[in-house]
């Protein structure tokens, strides 16, 4: 039988390759953009792992709602994308160095 | 029983693989279509734990559009990947390191010592009468009224957010007016006969042309 | 759940800043240009009408409506206010820039309403979803005002920059969450205390979904080490945006704050002391000595928010309602007081000139001795020199934290305040005693030179008369 903590386990794999791919793609913009979706991903999973076994419907609630505040936020951070390219022309972090921080 | 759980590892393996690929790949495009798979195979583990609405939304909502979205961003961005991949390996090893160590601490809090089992055992499945969709709605209409409604002012934000950031009136784009339009009577407003004087033939250059700019016109 | 028309009374402000924000949106699209004034009038005496809505609403025992997703309890109705006042006292500050930069436009009002929205919600959330859903609200619409001048490079940038950092804050804030639901079978704060209390204390996976917490308040507030986003936004946005980004979120940080580490695992309290304690420090440490190599006053600026946020965590940390009370206290003071110094700084932008270096201030008394002493007012206060305001709130959050026996932490506080004050009185050196550069004096429109003085003034009686705000601030949390 699965377990509660296979899913579990599951969200934590998830999470960590998540927080792993923001290091890794501190200077690619768009795949960072991704690598917060799938980190939105694996809490989502976790949610919905939970209500099931507690027999609780609130937390597929919160994961509908997770996953309309994510679209939004992905249609603003695309278009802030936008933005910068065509101020630009570049979404490499590294060219990003008019703020020094 | 044994299936469900064949079927449990199968997606998960294809799920992390998918995930391990889209933070990995350098071609923006490539790791679009990885996590298009990730959400695949998460959707179904979402079947397996009888969440059918969201499964489904997640297949409708994120795939058919945020990735699209995601996608069509790229292509119009035109981004040059070779810039990209320059000092990718620079970053691994201690995104390893921090991946590896959150993995354990998650493994430990996680693991079947606080959730297995014994403290959480798997719940009797839904009869053929149950209905996720109307039991989801049921519930987003009555006591999440409210969060419903900010949702709403959420997605307003980001419409009014992505047209004011990206909408620009090019001057010298041409529109058609519609108000105009509609005015327009039969007769002289939809066809006008213009006549034209014919235009003197032109005179070929008989020495060869002397500066690049007769040759663009 | 059975639907009354009482259960709408609470949230008639929300209702009323939602609608204030769909007019401006509707109107907006038959203003032409010149009448673009208009919006800033409707957004005006919009935000008094909800003051004065909040107030007639508020008073009173604490009510839970809407199926326990919404909270207005004394705390809510003072936090409420202040938000309202200082977003409105940002519009009346932002008005001449907006105008002369073109940015004078609906959207601007709508996303800003949004974020005020945002934060009511936030001050008024009960349950996990609303909280979430209050701080994306905000958290969306000041993403977009950061990039909201879209042909400037660097507002583009920071807005880049805001929004990864942002998101990723959120994604552990929810990872967190979704451990506390697991753990609990809640998402409602009434209910998960109820279930950490019958619990216990020593719950691994509470304390773990705790610790992811903390991390999502340490990224909202711009605590060290989850700052890195405050300096490059605070530098990169345009100075209205700064000034209303600066002010108002740190109320509403302070509510997030307080539902989620109080009102829902307040049982937990020993941990999340600890956790405060380290980030207070590094942050007080950090923001102060920092600041001091900053020219462009915008980054030292975001440096000194960084070390007022380490005060705020004092309060919360003391963990008893005289702490509580300072916290608040102190975060509706900063707020004001943020609003002042941002407001002189949009104030002194001219068309194609963008007030950030420290050597713009120069001379300042000699141009305007009336805003130059207001300016010196709130750097004063946010030194914390008496009798400013500024020095009452240092008093009374250092006062609840010796209370609880940390008297080590206090002195450390007060150490790097001193280190602090340097930086602050170096601008009110370059105000009255350099050269100015420019000798012109300063245009400054009737409405902001009000707001100012308002501020200015405010901080020196509420630094003689504290009581006027702390009671409120105390009855909160009695």
């Amino acid at each position: 039988m699965i377990e509660l903590s296979d899913y579990l386990m599951l969200g934590g794999v998830l999470f960590a390759i998540s927080v792993a791919g923001i290091f890794i793609n501190r200077k690619n913009l768009i795949v960072l953009l991704m690598c917060i979706e799938l980190m939105l991903l694996a809490v989502n999973t976790n949610f919905i792992a939970f209500s099931h076994f507690l027999g609780d419907m609130s937390g597929q609630i919160f994961v509908f709602f997770i996953l309309t505040v994510a679209a939004a936020e992905a249609a603003i951070g695309l278009a802030i994308l936008v933005v910068l390219f065509r101020n630009r022309r570049t979404i490499d972090v590294e060219d990003l160095d008019a703020l020094k921080g | 029983m044994g299936f469900e759980k064949f079927l449990f590892y199968v997606l998960a393996a294809t799920l992390i693989a998918a995930a391990g690929m889209v933070v990995t790949r350098r071609n923006p495009v490539h790791a679009v279509l990885f996590l298009v798979v990730a959400f695949f195979s998460s959707a179904m583990l979402w079947m397996l734990l009888e969440a059918e609405f969201l499964a489904i939304s997640l297949v409708l909502v994120y795939v058919g559009a945020v990735l699209v979205l995601f996608l069509f961003v790229i292509m119009m961005l035109d981004v040059d990947i070779a810039t990209l991949k320059a000092q990718f390996i620079r970053h691994l090893p201690l995104a390893l390191v921090v991946g590896v160590i959150m993995l354990v601490e998650i493994f430990l809090v996680v693991g079947p010592g606080n959730f297995g089992g014994e403290s959480f055992p798997n719940p009797a499945p839904q009869g053929p009468d149950y209905n996720n969709t109307r039991e989801l709605g049921l519930l987003l209409y009555s006591s999440y009224l409210y969060p419903f409604e900010i949702a709403a002012v959420i997605l307003l934000v980001a419409i009014v957010a992505a047209i004011r950031l990206t909408l620009r009136h090019r001057p010298d784009t041409k529109y058609l007016d519609p108000s105009k339009q509609v005015y327009v009577r039969k007769g002289p407003d939809r066809v006008q006969l213009i006549r034209v004087p014919p235009e003197p033939r032109r005179v070929p250059p008989t020495a060869t042309p002397t500066s690049g700019v007769e040759d663009e016109a | 759940m059975t639907f009354d028309y009482a259960h709408l009374l609470p949230i008639v402000p929300e209702i009323a800043v939602l609608v204030l924000a769909s007019i401006l949106l509707l109107v907006d699209l038959w203003l032409k240009d010149e009448d673009k004034g208009t919006n800033h009038l409707i957004a005006v005496f919009g935000l008094l009408v909800v003051i004065g809505l909040t107030g007639v609403v508020g008073g009173g025992e604490r009510e839970i409506v809407l199926s326990g997703s919404y909270i207005r309890d004394p705390m809510s109705d003072v936090l409420k206010i202040a938000v309202l006042v200082v977003s409105l006292l940002s519009f009346v500050y932002s008005r001449d820039y907006l105008r002369d930069r073109g940015l004078w436009v609906g959207e601007f009002y709508v996303l800003t309403l949004c974020a005020v929205l945002g934060m009511m919600v936030m001050i008024s959330a009960n349950s996990f979803l609303t909280l979430y859903l209050g701080l994306e609200l905000l958290a969306l619409s000041l993403y977009a005002l950061v990039a909201f001048e879209r042909d400037n490079p660097s507002g583009a940038e920071a807005a880049m920059k805001y929004f990864v950092l942002g998101a990723l804050g959120s994604g552990l804030l929810l990872y967190g969450l979704s451990m506390l639901y697991g753990a609990s079978g809640s998402l409602e704060l009434g209910a998960v205390a109820r279930a950490v209390a019958w619990q216990g204390a020593d719950n691994q996976v509470l304390v773990f979904g705790l610790v992811f917490v903390v991390i999502g308040i340490g990224f909202k507030f711009g605590a060290v080490p989850f700052h890195m986003w405050v300096p490059d936004t605070y530098q990169g946005a345009p100075n209205p945006v700064v000034l209303f980004l600066g002010s108002a979120p740190k109320i509403a940080a302070f509510a997030l704050a307080f539902r989620l580490l109080v009102d829902g695992l307040g049982q937990l309290h020993a941990d999340w002391q600890g956790m405060l304690v380290i980030l207070s420090v590094i942050s007080l440490a950090v923001g102060n000595i920092v600041a001091i190599a900053q020219t462009n006053i915008k980054r030292m600026l975001a440096y000194s928010t960084i070390s007022h946020v380490g005060f705020i965590f004092l309060g919360l940390l003391a963990g008893t309602t005289e702490g509580f009370a300072a916290a608040m206290f102190y975060a509706i003071v900063y707020a004001l007081m943020a609003a002042g110094g941002f407001g002189l700084l949009v104030m002194m932008s001219r068309q194609g000139h963008e007030v950030e270096r420290l050597e713009d201030l120069k001379g300042l008394n000699e141009r305007d001795s009336w805003q130059a002493a207001m300016m010196a007012l709130v750097m004063f206060s946010m030194a914390g020199v008496p009798p400013t305001v500024g020095f009452m709130a240092k008093l009374l959050v250092l006062d609840a934290v010796i209370s609880i026996g940390l008297w080590w932490l206090a002195l450390i506080a007060v150490f790097f305040s001193v280190i602090g004050a340097f930086y602050y009185l170096r601008v009110v050196k370059i105000i009255y005693f350099d050269k100015p550069e420019v000798i012109e004096p300063l245009v400054v429109g009737s409405g902001a030179r009000v707001a100012l003085s308002v501020t200015g003034l405010a901080i020196l009686l509420l630094g003689l008369f504290p009581a006027a705000l702390l009671t409120y601030c105390q009855a909160a949390f009695a």
